[in-house]
């Protein structure tokens, strides 16, 4: 079961059971300066008053290496969780971090699931292959539960949240300045947020084109 | 004569038509060629200028392009450098800062660049090589830069002293794969690059410091002092200077290049304005000769112009005087079909009016006496007259019927023209006038038309002079055997008419009145055997002739031959004798007129 899957039974239940007395939830849309709506934001609750319970999944998250991209592009995780990175190209990766979160790096490997590793620490990991440059992925480890990426509409919407002070967080990889505020979540209350960033432009290394480097999949 | 005229000529002719069309027509050609030289040498100067600009303008976009294109390749050799997954973690490890460092000479090596510098993603300087620091400022603005440059590869360039030396800066980010650090890669502003730059474009560059100082230079180490001392500073505008340097002349631009925390480098690019001018001075010269070629032509052309000009004038000039001369023989050869010509054709039409005029006034003296020819041309041919006292003479030869019979018609008229001719010299060598021939006969006046107080005298002396001459022409008769000839000659002074008689169209200078007729009766007088004379002068005569020459002596009837010479002051030498003849009446007067014999 991957991270993605428990989000979205995280806002199924939100969305239909009934809830209970003691939880909240809330609906935060990020857009840019230009109204523009962002996907692939992460947007986290840290709670101020509790210290929450971090129970990571036994299972391995997994971050593929398909068609030479990393997929998927962001990956929101809790402290402790693991993380594979199968190879599903026929030719070899080299992935490698220099973050401080996690610096690693799995040398040559060709196609199958390769290392997993634990992130244990709480940060920004950004991925790389030493190989294909234009390989670009994120692994955001947060020390809460309450994490949700958002979609293409920029929504993301978190529910079962026990009442209370929290740390409101956006992360999307272009952020120039740290989105942060702290809202209060009560109980049988939809609050809804809007969020707007101010985003880097989107210089993106760019993949060489098919004739160059698209040969082996 | 010839060589006093010859010093007024010279100067004539320098105030000459000729002279003055020469120096018109030189004077137009150089004129124009210095015009013509003046507008060249001026565009050339502009065009000159304006090449330099555009050379300059050239060099400065040649000196843009080559530092752009170094650090693009420093640029591109930085990132490569940097993408090397042994090094690029380096940079994120503050441990590993040491060993960053001793890498950092092997990507300077590998890519040829004077400097590299490694930052953090801050901007802090984790190792240099060689060591050295950037200005902070310098740096903050170029990551500053690069991170707005929105290009797959975001890079800043600027100029930054390191160790005091003026460098080109490249910055590109260190990515793993979102940027990591900086790396900074420069090559120095030297005079390797001031040459590179001068052999690809023939523009001279100097590199000065804020104090300005050469940093670096094309040109040789003075003369690119000598450019730093002049007051030339950097412009922002790219403005053309112009600045002497030495001998030379140098039009300069300038560029500013910011160096950081309030330094810079300035840039002067330069060319020689007399080297661009050598292809112009040489078309300078070259038409400086052909301005010379030109005038010199001019002067012959103007010279020989001139003098087809002022030849047939001057020779005009010199027939007008052969013509005052009173020669109309000489031709006019004078040849030509222009104005000149016509007015040659003028000037013979002249000549020959002149002739005709001077053959009619030669006739009229031969015809009339020089008096009359005089008065006539003076007064005009009028009709008129004016009554005054005139002394007349005829004189007419004896027997020449007789003659007539025995000789030729042509030498009868030879005989009488020699005659005549002896006569009249008599007659106007004492200031008679001829009146008229009449065949044989002559009528002469004196006192008329030019009034003489003493006419009388000149009649009479002029009398005895026709006598003598006859004798010596007797003589000369007798040499070539031919009988002798006799004359008769009557003298009278009467109060006349005298004037130009006749028609309108044919006048005669004359006189008329009954005294005329008294002295030609007096000539006929003489022919009377008892008188014993050839010479008869009337009463009245005597009278004119005594009153002027005995002062106040009246001549009476019977006058003493030798009372008069004794009182004789007039011209003549001595009066002449007088022998009474008695009186003879003449026809149409009432009074006989009283006759006396001259001898």
């Amino acid at each position: 079961m991957n991270s993605r899957f428990l989000f979205f039974v995280i806002a199924a239940l939100a969305a239909h059971l009934p809830l209970a007395a003691d939880q909240g939830s809330v609906q935060v849309t990020v857009k840019d300066n230009k109204g523009q709506s962002v996907a692939d934001a992460v947007v986290s609750l840290l709670p101020l008053d509790t210290k929450p319970i971090l129970a990571p999944l036994a299972e391995p998250v997994i971050i593929n290496q398909r068609d030479q991209e990393f997929e998927p592009l962001v990956t929101p995780v809790i402290v402790g969780t693991r993380i594979a990175f199968p190879n599903r190209d026929a030719i070899r990766h080299q992935v490698y971090s220099l973050s401080k979160a996690k610096r690693f790096e799995i040398p040559l490997y060709g196609p199958g699931v390769g290392e997993t590793l634990l992130f244990d620490r709480a940060g920004v990991v950004a991925l790389g292959c030493n190989i294909h440059e234009w390989m670009t992925a994120y692994i955001i480890v947060l020390e809460t539960p309450f994490f949700m990426k958002t979609q293409a509409d920029g929504l993301a919407a978190l529910a079962a949240l026990p009442p209370g002070r929290y740390r409101l967080d956006v992360w999307h990889s272009r952020l120039v300045h740290e989105a942060t505020r702290e809202v209060i979540i009560a109980s049988s209350d939809v609050a809804a947020q809007t969020i707007a960033i101010t985003l880097r432009p989107n210089t993106g290394k760019r993949r060489a084109p098919d004739g160059l480097g698209g040969g082996y999949k | 004569m010839a060589v006093t005229n010859n010093a007024p000529t010279v100067i004539a002719r320098r105030h000459s038509f000729a002279a003055k069309l020469l120096t018109l027509l030189v004077g137009l050609v150089a004129a124009a060629q210095i015009a013509t030289w003046l507008i060249v040498s001026r565009d050339n100067l502009r065009e000159a200028r304006s090449l330099i600009e555009a050379d300059l303008r050239h060099a400065t976009l040649a000196f843009t392009n080559i530092v752009k294109d170094r650090n693009n390749l420093l640029g591109d050799g930085g990132t490569t450098a940097a993408r090397d997954y042994a090094i690029k973690p380096l940079f994120t490890d503050p441990d590993e800062v040491a060993t960053l460092a001793s890498a950092l000479p092997s990507i300077a090596g590998s890519i040829h660049a004077d400097l590299v510098v490694a930052l953090a993603l801050d901007g802090h300087t984790l190792a240099s090589a060689p060591a050295g620091e950037i200005p902070g400022g310098v740096l903050r603005k170029l990551i500053a830069a690069a991170e707005l440059d929105e290009s797959p590869t975001p890079r800043a360039t600027g100029y930054a002293y390191h160790r005091d030396r003026l460098h080109s800066l490249v910055l590109v980010p260190v990515r793993a794969p979102d940027t990591v650090a900086w790396l900074v890669l420069g090559f120095r502003i030297d005079n390797a690059l001031a040459s590179t730059l001068h052999e690809q474009t023939g523009i001279d560059l100097t590199f000065a410091d804020p104090q300005h100082r050469v940093v670096a230079t094309s040109l040789p180490a003075l003369k690119a002092r000598t450019l730093l001392a002049s007051p030339l500073r950097p412009t922002t505008d790219a403005a053309l200077a112009t600045v002497p340097l030495g001998d030379d002349t140098a039009l300069v631009v300038s560029r500013l290049l910011p160096a950081g925390d309030g330094l810079h480098a300035s840039l002067y690019l330069q060319y020689s304005l007399e080297e661009k001018l050598v292809p112009a001075r040489r078309t300078e010269r070259i038409l400086l000769l052909v301005s010379l070629g030109s005038l010199v032509f001019a002067i012959l052309l103007g010279l020989g112009f001139a003098r087809r000009l002022s030849q047939p004038i001057e020779q005009l000039a010199a027939h007008t005087r052969v013509i005052a001369r009173g020669d109309y023989i000489t031709p006019l050869t004078l040849q030509r079909t222009d104005e000149l010509g016509r007015l040659a054709d003028a000037f013979r039409a002249m000549t020959a009016g002149l002739a005709e005029r001077d053959r009619v006034r030669d006739l009229l003296d031969k015809n009339v006496s020089p008096e009359v020819a005089a008065q006539l041309l003076r007064d005009g041919a009028t009709l008129g007259g004016q009554e005054r006292e005139v002394t007349i003479l005829f004189a007419d030869l004896r027997g020449f019927t007789t003659l007539s019979e025995k000789l030729t018609p042509q030498e009868l008229l030879t005989l009488l023209n020699r005659y005549l001719d002896r006569m009249s010299a008599a007659i106007e060598a004492h200031g008679g006038v001829i009146d008229k021939f009449i065949g044989d006969a002559i009528m002469a006046l004196f006192g008329a038309p030019v009034p003489q107080s003493d006419a009388a005298n000149r009649a009479l002396d002029a009398a005895l002079a026709m006598e003598k001459a006859l004798v010596q022409l007797n003589a000369e008769l007798a040499a070539e055997g031919i009988a002798p000839l006799a004359i008769g000659i009557g003298v009278n002074t009467a109060r006349v008419v005298a004037g130009n008689i006749g028609s309108s169209r044919r006048l005669n200078y004359s006189v008329i009145g009954d005294g005329v007729n008294v002295a030609s009766r007096l000539q006929s007088l003489t022919r009377t055997a008892e008188y014993r004379t050839s010479l008869i002068a009337s009463a009245a005569t005597l009278a004119a002739c005594c009153q002027k020459s005995s002062l106040g002596a009246p001549p009476a009837s019977s006058a003493s031959p030798g009372s008069s010479p004794s009182s004789a002051s007039s011209p003549s030498s001595a009066l002449p004798t007088f022998r009474p003849l008695g009186t003879v009446p003449v026809k149409g007067r009432a009074e006989p007129v009283v006759i006396f014999a001259v001898e």
